[in-house]
């Protein structure tokens, strides 16, 4: 059968209908992702204008622009914006447009959670930030400590918006990680045994089993909170027995794999772009692939390295002290992996390519700073100052902003179908590249002079002046470079060079089919033979007889974990409402228990059971074998 | 790149492929992953606050007989699920249903246990009393709350039946369930020694 007559079938199975219904039911992974994709811009774009506000207060001496508990708020919504809003959804957008498409899938494995993902994702991001619209924000940092966040000290609503805004993200993080274990483990193409897998693959996998072990702390960390804030328990209270310590060792045993978990798929995309660039495959990838791992196992042994100066025991400081040292090795070797391929290959210095390595620069730098504040000694000179500011900053725009940077200049082509504008892109770089250096170096160096975080302001004559000056300099040519790109994205939507299957010429199943590709993907499900798909002599999508159409239903093909051997077919559920449904019903239950309002919550939980059980129904008929697809092919 | 053929590279003629949703069973095994996590948390709380403290648990340990008969509920109920898991896999669909039906009312059972202890534990020791008396009530109840999401699904399954057809094998739904609810009564045997066993013990 002609491929054009499977095509426009595959197109009316798979195909999301272009009305309201259509929009709001849609479990398409690609639509989903950009959406993703968008909405942690936009969250990028909201931290990114409180920041320079932040920046602005602090130009100069003696400011009044903020007063200290707008400053407070300021940098709260700052950090919990940039930290849980911005710089893990981001990836999962990208995680979620790529995956599947890198392993030759046709979705992800459970599209109907993804679609719940991203809903819930959306409506804990405005739930947060009702609270600013409300003139009640969080006023105490993305880490929350106690006895601070406690009602005694904290009252109104403010904090309850984070710890609520906060579990209900955990429900969509959950949910996401899942779906990517699940969809990795089972969807990759026929051939893509665990040693062709993409390398994004592996920094994936390693996040998402980070996310499934590691978040549970931190739920529990903010359930009790709540339970102290609103019903009187004594979780934090050390007058009745209560630990104000268990807040910080249940946070950060969550949020420095945290760490990890917006820093890991972000080397797997550079893994992914950079031997494309340098026109050589990644040196090294059994080296990389292993130190991803090791990165994500280590990372759950060095929480405390946050704690030094709270008065743990000698013996187990120095453990994490070591252990922290420890882990700059595996990302020394991946640093190394990349340097050998870009020597061995012949670079072409395109805009992504210049955010490549601009990301290297900065984490290499961001990690050195990060080693010298391991030191246990020297931790407890500059802990609290504005050292460690610009650490997390070099170590976060470093290891996520610029990679995302580069990976928007390197699918963008194919999720838009265009190619982005290369002059302004590589003006763009070195606007952010040298603004953000000049925005945050001065900050090292004031936190030397010991100047300390979270003031809102500062006396004259202490020698701060300047280098506070040139810090918000650097941070508003920062910004203004972020613009560029936002600017050449949406110009280049429309008069951009059209892109085709294949611009860079790179090695990545993604690259086999059109930009934007469809909603099926392929029509031929490809088979891998190696770890470079478009780069061998194997033909991914040579079919003759139409073996690999699956075009009875909306259908893709499940192999085993480890071999990828075809075992099956996964069937995929219809486009359905019932994802965005259940998010609005936990919705209520949030919105119930921020108005200490049980019958409110009680109703959302019943209702979100009710929609739950609608979601799993069964819709299919008894069709447990479907007929053979060569049969009716030839028909 | 290339456009040669090679090889077929694996047995893909092997066609027709069965439509199999094994996908299920891998999510709600990371699932329960998660939900590990979060009691092993819980238990790491509860220990860490014993560390602090000069007398753990700082008020009288709570009386054990009522916590050991919930185990013996929830251990039988477990063995008769694993049995009726294995009568669906044989094709006997009404032995299976039926012990589906015995665990739904082993699970009621475990919660109206969990009601009275609840209520005569209560008059000893308040919810917000201290540190320890949250963290209690906390593990208790949150176990409480997962029986009874397991009694939702294992009677979801039980309804099952009227639109899948009784023949599918190994019926998905049964063993995604069961897997729930076997997990959820391994954590009832951690509950039991850390939280009834050992402050009892320890006493003496």
């Amino acid at each position: 059968m002609a491929t054009d007559a499977i095509a426009e079938r595959l197109e009316e199975l798979w195909e999301t209908e272009p009305t309201l219904y259509g929009r709001l039911a849609t479990v398409d992974h690609k639509i989903i992702g950009k959406r993703y994709l968008y909405t942690a811009m936009l969250f990028l774009i909201a931290g990114g204008i409180e920041a320079l506000i932040m920046r602005l207060q602090l130009v100069g001496p003696n400011k009044t622009l903020l007063g200290p508990e707008a400053y407070n708020q300021f940098f709260t919504m700052h950090g919990t914006t940039m930290i849980y809003f911005y710089a893990f959804p981001i990836l999962v957008g990208f995680g979620n447009y790529l995956v599947p498409l890198m392993i030759g899938a046709r979705d992800m494995a459970l599209p109907r959670l993804n679609a719940f993902g991203y809903w819930t994702f959306l409506f804990s991001g405005l739930f947060l930030y009702a609270s600013l619209i409300l003139r009640s924000a969080p006023h105490a940092g993305w880490y929350a400590y106690v006895p601070y966040t406690l009602q005694t000290y904290s009252p109104g609503l403010g904090m309850d918006f984070f710890a609520l805004a906060l579990i209900f993200l955990t429900v969509s993080t959950t949910a996401g990680g899942i779906n990517f274990l699940v969809t990795i483990f089972q969807l990759r193409a026929p051939g893509m045994t665990i040693s062709r897998m993409p390398l994004f693959m592996y920094s994936s996998l390693t996040t998402y089993f980070s996310v499934v072990f590691a978040l549970p702390a931190f739920t529990a960390a903010l359930v009790f909170l709540e339970l102290d804030r609103k019903w009187g328990f004594h979780f934090y209270d050390i007058a009745h027995g209560g630990h104000p310590l268990l807040w910080q060792e249940l946070f950060w045993f969550f949020a420095h794999p945290w760490v990890y978990i917006v820093f890991l798929p972000a080397t797997g995309m550079i893994s992914m772009l950079l031997p494309a660039f340098a026109r050589h495959p990644i040196v090294g990838y059994p080296y990389i692939a292993v130190s991803t791992i090791l990165t994500g196992l280590v990372g759950f042994g060095v929480w405390l390295h946050h704690m030094f100066a709270v008065g743990e025991p000698q013996m187990s400081m120095s453990f994490f002290s070591a252990a922290s040292m420890t882990i700059s090795i595996f990302t020394a070797v991946q640093v190394f992996a990349w340097i050998a391929t870009l020597w061995k290959g012949k670079p072409v210095l395109t805009t992504s390519l210049l955010f490549a390595l601009g990301f290297i620069a900065t984490i290499v730098i961001g990690g050195l700073n990060g080693i010298v504040t391991a030191v246990i000694p020297v931790d407890w000179q500059i802990t609290q100052t504005y050292w460690i500011v610009s650490h997390i900053h070099y170590v976060l725009i470093g290891a996520n902003l610029f990679p995302v940077m580069a990976g928007f200049y390197f699918w963008g082509p194919k999720m838009i179908g265009r190619m982005l504008d290369e002059r302004l892109g590589k003006l763009s770089f070195w606007l952010m590249f040298i603004g953000f250096n000049v925005g945050f170096f001065p900050m090292q160096l004031l936190g030397v002079f010991g100047m300390p975080r979270r003031i809102y302001t500062y006396p004259a004559g202490e020698g701060w002046t300047t280098l506070n000056l040139i810090s918000t300099i650097g941070a508003f040519i920062l910004g203004f470079g972020l613009l560029l790109s936002i600017i050449n994205f949406f110009v280049s939507l429309r008069h951009g060079q059209v892109a085709g299957d294949n611009p860079w010429n790179a090695d990545g199943l993604e690259w086999s089919i059109p930009s934007p590709p469809p909603s099926y993907a392929w029509v031929h499900l490809p088979t891998v033979v190696s770890r470079h798909p478009l780069w061998d002599d194997h033909d991914e999508l040579y079919d003759p007889n139409d073996e690999r159409v699956f075009d009875q239903d909306r259908l893709t093909l499940s192999t085993t974990w480890k071999d990828a051997e075809p075992v099956s077919l996964a069937r995929m559920p219809e486009d359905t409402i019932t994802p965005l449904a259940i998010s609005l019903t936990l919705s209520v239950i949030f919105i119930g228990i921020l108005l200490t309002n049980l019958w409110l919550a009680l109703a959302g939980v019943v209702l979100s059971l009710a929609a739950a059980a609608a979601w799993i129904w069964p819709k299919h008929g008894p069709k447990a074998m479907l007929e053979p697809q060569s049969e009716r092919v030839t028909a | 790149m290339s456009s040669t053929y090679t090889e077929m590279p694996l047995p893909l003629r092997r066609q027709p492929f069965p439509v199999n949703d094994k996908r299920g069973s891998l999510s709600i095994i990371f699932f329960i992953a998660t939900e590990a996590s979060l009691f092993a948390v819980l238990f790491a709380s509860y220990w860490y606050m014993a560390k602090g403290a000069a007398v753990w648990p700082p008020d009288d340990p709570p009386k054990i007989h009522y916590a050991l008969g919930m185990l013996a509920v929830l251990v039988s109920s477990s063995i008769v699920l694993h049995w009726g898991e294995g009568q669906i896999k044989k094709r006997k669909v009404g032995a299976g249903m039926a012990a589906l039906g015995v665990t739904v009312i082993l699970g009621i059972g475990f919660l109206i246990l969990t009601v009275l202890e609840d209520s005569e534990h209560l008059s000893v020791l308040a919810v917000n009393h201290d540190a320890y008396s949250s963290l209690f009530y906390m593990i208790t109840t949150l176990h409480a709350a997962h029986v009874t999401l397991g009694v939702c699904m294992l009677s979801y399954v039980f309804l099952l039946p009227s639109v899948e057809p009784r023949s599918v094998t190994p019926h998905r739904p049964y063993h995604n369930a069961a897997l729930y609810w076997h997990f959820v009564d391994t954590v009832w045997i951690f509950i039991v020694l850390f939280l009834y066993v050992s402050p009892n013990v320890g006493r003496r």
